[in-house]
This record gives structure tokens, C-alpha cells and sequence, in this order.
């Protein structure tokens, strides 16, 4: 069977001033319908260039310079700008991170909602898909412009929106980094729930790893433009098997017991000019060998994850 | 109420403002060096001369009481008369505003449908490959760089030789001889729209640059909105503040008179009227024409804030005085 989503060994650069940045350096990843995925990474892990390219909607000063998207077979980058905005409305969900910039201030909310059910909505309509995001008035956010609703308000218009057309494959780019930590569980528990309910997959970018697990089926981890690290999110959060991810474990203040230590990761995250040599990770790995930054690590599937590492089969059962 | 509230403090500080405005130019044109007597008389007149001719027009009193004077008559409407032509001021306005409407009319015109509409052009074409955005570029460039006189001399020069049906002068009223007078406006109308075709579609394509890159855009692109749709319901209204205030600076510019174009063409515009009442220190003129140009620029500012207002319900709450 065709996956939804199937990304393989995509290479994108940025040209910024004359250089080259490498922002995502052979990403490769398959989703499945109904998957619920969280893909976890630091500011420049290439996280957000990856949602974006699934949409085809990487700025003008980036090209994919290698691999492909496809979503539900049909590769995303040879699609005509026609095809392209059919893939948009019909199958892909977006929302962004900051939510009042995300709508147009000069119109007011019901009409953008309206739109975004392409003409088919009636004013009940509105309402209703207004309700179903939670809003405790809808009638009154409907009335309303952008500028007098709340972020929170703001970022569940912005799901009602993207939701609207029941698609495929949401992908919510950090949705809640903007609103404040009360109403962050309120947001995310209404976009699970309005996705189970249309049988949506959702694509989850996020840089908080516990939150990620604790909803998410499955957890991704992203770094220097690759995913490193990929399977059943209890699994990789309970014994995370690239170098990487286990820092990142040991980072998060919650899991650490009481008194103990918290390590963050010495260094710095690469910025890539080219394709990276070694494992991108390598310079500020704890056990990184002579291999790793001479030679890109393979794909190892062990425990349940994929992992992009030399010593991942060497570590099965290290318990680290 | 609030609303009206707004109102009421716009007019009020607009009639301070016309107030202040009359106070200065009424101090700077008395205290220009040499009066009106000089100017009449020429260099050679003696004391006894100068002073009867200050005495008939009432410019031997001291300026506190002129002022009060001309203020009490311009309330009634009535702004005094030429002293060089002897006619009321009004009167000479009446000759001259057609000719400077006309002229502005045109311009602003050119400005709305072709500034406006290569501005949006160029700003969505600027990511192409086509070389429309260089082309864009290098006429507003071309236009906001090139000195007006430049391209009017070698217009001027050029009908003068080659008439092709235009006129460069003689300029006759519409209302006379309509054919005539489109044959004389063209030209003053044409090289006149160079350059606020150049303003609007500069200021145009950047109000539309500045929108493009805002995040609802990439959000109605993410929605699988078509390009057409998006210029149309998103980007257009979200552009035009700053094209709307820049509209209003071209008008209130070229209805206080386009000077270069009209002493170019010859035509007897508010510009050339009122350079020449100044050199022949024709007061009561010269108050009356800065005046005329404060009152347009006031009205212009305020249709201006009040069409933000209900183009953006951001400034519309900021005017209303509401707090968010």
C-alpha cells in the first residue's frame, strides 16, 4: 500500500547572502494513514523547512536540491501550481505558530472562516465548525476581527480553518510556542480530537520531546537537516537509542529526579554549508568513535525505531 | 459618539492649525525684505512716494493691525482684493483653480489607474524570472530620479518641432473649446504623470512587498488559495494605507500647483500665480493661496485617516479612542 506520506532522502539549501545553508541533508521519513507523529528538534534541526516542503511551500530562496515528497504517491515537487493548490486544499492542513499573524486583520473572522469552507459554508456553518474548536462564543468571534480575539482564540480559528476541509495530513508547526502554557493543553487536546474525528494524521513540529511522547503515536527526532531517530513514542522516550535524543532526555527538567543533575548538551547545533561528512551529531557526541564524523551513519532498525547512528546496534542492550 | 467625539477634535485642531498657518504667512510675507510700494514703484521712487502707497493700501499701519483687519474680512469670505489687478482675490482664484483641477485631475488619474496597478504588478511579479520586476524597477526609477524640468524641456522641445496635433501653450479654457483644451492639457498632463506614476507604483509595490510576506499569506497559500485570490481579497486591502496617503500627498501636492510644469507649459495654473504674487508682493494673494493650500491639505488628511479607519479596523478602533 502507497503511505501517506512518504519523504525520501530530501536535500534542501537556503541561499542566504551569496552562501549556502544546508537545511535539511537527506530527511527521510514515512508516515502511515492515522498516524499520529510528533517530530521533535532544535531551532535549525530543519524541522520547519520539512513541514513546510511537504506543502510545497518552502520560501522563494530555498530549493530541493535532492529526493522527494510524496503524498499519497504523487511527488510534490513535479506537481503544476494547479495540482499543487488542489494538494493543498483537499489533503493538507496547516497551522502556524504565531496565531493572530496567521489571519488577515482587515477581514473579519466568520468571512476567513467562510473561505476557508471555499463558499460552501452558511452562516450556520460557520458557527458550527467556530463551535466544534471550542470557542465559548461563536457567534461573537465570528463578529469579531483578529486583533480583538486572544492568541488562544486566535490559534483555534486557525484550526477551525485548516480542519475545514477535513484533510489528510495536518501539520501544526509549533501551535502553541505563541499562547500562554494554561491554554496550551486546551489547543492541542482540540486539535487531537477534531483529527481523530476525521481520521486526519497529524504532523506535530515541535522542540518539547515529553509533551511530544505523552500525545503523540509515534516520535521523530530530527538533527542537522536527518531524522536520527524514529519509532513508538514510549519507546524512544523511555531508552532513546541515538546519542541525541538520549541528551534530550536527560535535558528535560521533569525527568530528572529530585537533586539530580541536569546535563544539557555541550556545543553547538551545526549550520551546514554542504552535505555533512559524518553523523552531523559527532562533534559533540559523548561517545562518538573514529567512524563518526568520517563516515554518514546507516539506517539501523533495532527495538521497535529506526536510527541513524553507528553505534546503535553496537549499544542494543547497554542499557543507556 | 466616540466617533463623533474624533471629529469634532480633527476640526478643532484644524481650524488652529488654518489660524497658525494664516499668523506666519501673514508675519513672513510683511517681513520680506522690500514691500510692496518697492516692488510697485521700482528702486529709483522717493520716501513721499513709497508712503502714499503704503498709505492707499493700508500697509502704514502696524502689521498687529493689519492682520486684524484681514482677519475680520477673510471670516466674512471675503479675502481682500489683488493690488496689482485691483480684483478680488476670489475672483482671481476662480480664473486660475480650473486650470490647476484639471491639471491634478489628470495626474491623480494616471496615479490610481496605472501607478497603482504596475505597483502591484511589479511586487507580485517580483519573485518571476520574467524581467518584469527589473523593468518595473527602472521605470520608477527612471521617474522618481529624472528631474521634472528635464523631462519637460525635452518634451517642450521636442512638440515645439513636432507638433503631431498637440500644443505646447495656448491654452484655452474647457468649457470654450474642449478639443483645444485637451490639445493643450495632453502634453502638461502626460509628463506630469510620469512622475506620480512613478510615486504610486514605488510606494505601491512596496505596501504590496511588505503584505506578501506577512504570515496570513503564507497561511492562505498553505490553504491551497490561488494567486489571483489572494492579490484580491488579501493582499490588496492589507497594501493600501500607504498607497491611499501617498494618493493624498500627490493630490494636495498638485492642487497647491504643479509650478515647473506649468511655467514649462505656459499655463495660467495656481502654481505660476502664486510665485508671481509673491515677487510682486501681492499680499492679500499670497494669504489666500497658502491658506487655500493649508485647507486642502487638512481635508485631504482627514479623508484619509477616516478611509483607514474603515480599511483597517486597527486604526478604526484607534480612532474610535476604543482601548483594546
Amino acid at each position: 500500500m502507497t503511505p501517506l506520506l512518504h519523504i525520501d532522502d530530501l536535500v534542501v539549501d537556503y541561499a542566504s547572502g551569496g552562501r549556502t545553508v544546508r537545511a535539511l541533508d537527506g530527511a527521510a521519513l514515512t508516515v502511515q494513514r492515522g498516524e499520529t507523529v510528533g517530530i521533535v528538534g532544535e531551532s535549525g534541526s530543519g524541522k520547519s523547512t520539512l513541514g513546510s516542503a511537504i506543502g510545497g511551500l518552502l520560501p522563494g530562496a530555498a530549493s530541493v536540491t535532492g529526493g522527494a515528497v510524496r503524498v499519497d504517491g504523487d511527488d510534490v515537487n513535479t506537481l503544476r501550481p494547479k495540482q499543487l493548490r488542489a494538494l493543498r486544499r483537499g489533503r493538507l492542513g496547516y497551522i502556524f505558530q504565531e496565531p493572530i499573524g496567521s489571519l488577515d486583520p482587515t477581514m473579519r473572522v466568520g468571512r476567513q472562516v467562510e473561505l476557508a469552507l471555499r463558499g460552501r459554508g452558511t452562516r450556520a456553518d460557520v458557527t458550527a465548525h467556530l463551535a466544534r474548536v471550542q470557542l465559548a462564543d461563536p457567534d461573537r468571534v465570528a463578529r469579531s476581527y483578529p486583533h480583538q480575539l486572544s492568541g488562544g482564540m486566535a490559534q483555534r480559528v486557525a484550526i477551525a480553518m485548516a480542519m475545514a476541509g477535513e484533510p489528510e495530513i495536518l501539520i501544526a508547526d509549533e501551535p502553541t510556542a505563541a499562547l500562554d502554557s494554561q491554554i496550551r493543553e486546551e489547543v492541542l487536546g482540540v486539535i487531537f480530537s477534531l483529527a481523530a474525528e476525521a481520521g486526519t494524521t497529524i504532523l506535530w513540529l515541535s522542540h518539547d520531546l515529553p509533551a511530544v511522547a505523552k500525545r503523540c503515536s509515534r516520535v521523530v527526532v530530527m538533527y542537522g537537516g536527518r531524522v536520527v531517530e524514529s519509532g513508538a513514542a514510549s519507546a524512544v522516550l523511555d531508552s532513546p537509542r541515538h546519542p541525541y535524543t538520549a541528551a534530550l532526555v536527560r535535558a528535560v527538567p521533569g525527568a530528572a529526579a529530585d537533586g539530580a543533575r541536569l546535563s544539557s548538551i555541550p556545543g553547538q547545533p551545526p549550520v551546514l554549508t554542504g552535505s555533512a561528512q559524518g553523523c552531523a551529531f559527532a562533534p559533540r557526541c559523548p561517545d562518538a568513535l573514529g567512524p563518526c564524523s568520517a563516515d554518514r551513519p546507516p539506517l539501523v532498525s533495532v527495538a521497535e525505531r529506526d536510527v541513524l547512528c553507528h553505534l546503535a546496534e553496537a549499544t542494543v542492550g547497554a542499557g543507556r | 459618539m466616540r466617533l463623533f467625539s474624533w471629529w469634532l477634535r480633527r476640526a478643532l485642531s484644524a481650524v488652529l492649525t488654518l489660524f497658525l498657518v494664516s499668523v506666519l504667512i501673514f508675519a513672513a510675507s510683511r517681513w520680506m525684505p522690500g514691500g510692496f510700494a518697492e516692488v510697485v514703484l521700482g528702486p529709483f521712487a522717493s520716501p513721499e512716494q513709497k508712503a502714499e502707497v503704503a498709505a492707499k493700501y493700508g500697509l502704514d499701519e502696524s502689521v498687529f493691525v493689519q492682520y486684524w483687519l484681514w482677519l475680520g474680512t477673510a471670516l466674512t469670505g471675503d479675502f481682500g482684493i489683488s493690488m496689482i489687478s485691483g480684483e478680488p482675490v476670489t475672483t482671481e482664484f476662480g480664473l486660475r483653480l480650473p486650470v490647476t483641477a484639471q491639471l491634478a485631475l489628470f495626474g491623480v488619474a494616471a496615479a490610481v489607474l496605472i501607478g497603482v496597478p504596475l505597483g502591484v504588478l511589479t511586487a507580485v511579479r517580483a519573485g518571476g524570472r520574467r524581467g518584469g520586476a527589473a523593468l518595473g524597477r527602472l521605470v520608477s526609477g527612471l521617474g522618481v530620479s529624472v528631474p521634472e524640468f528635464v523631462l519637460g524641456s525635452i518634451v517642450v522641445f521636442l512638440f515645439s518641432r513636432y507638433a503631431l496635433g498637440l500644443t505646447v501653450g495656448g491654452y484655452v479654457p474647457f468649457g470654450q473649446d474642449p478639443a483645444g483644451n485637451l490639445q493643450s492639457m495632453v502634453l502638461p498632463a502626460a509628463v506630469l504623470s510620469v512622475f506620480v506614476i512613478a510615486v504610486a507604483a514605488r510606494t505601491t509595490r512596496d505596501a504590496v512587498l511588505n503584505v506578501l510576506v506577512e504570515p496570513y499569506i503564507t497561511a492562505s497559500i498553505a490553504r491551497g488559495e490561488s494567486p489571483g485570490f489572494i492579490v484580491a481579497r488579501h493582499v490588496l486591502r492589507n497594501a493600501s494605507i500607504p498607497v491611499i496617503t501617498v494618493l493624498s500627498t500627490i493630490t494636495a501636492y498638485l492642487l497647491g500647483g504643479a509650478v515647473i510644469i506649468e511655467y514649462l507649459f505656459n499655463l495660467p495654473g495656481i502654481g505660476t500665480y502664486l510665485v508671481q504674487a509673491v515677487g510682486r508682493r501681492d499680499y492679500a494673494v499670497v494669504q489666500a493661496g497658502v491658506l487655500l493650500a493649508a485647507v486642502v491639505f487638512i481635508v485631504l488628511n482627514m479623508l484619509t485617516d477616516a478611509a483607514a479607519g474603515v480599511l483597517d479596523p486597527r486604526f478604526g478602533a484607534a480612532a474610535k479612542g476604543r482601548k483594546r
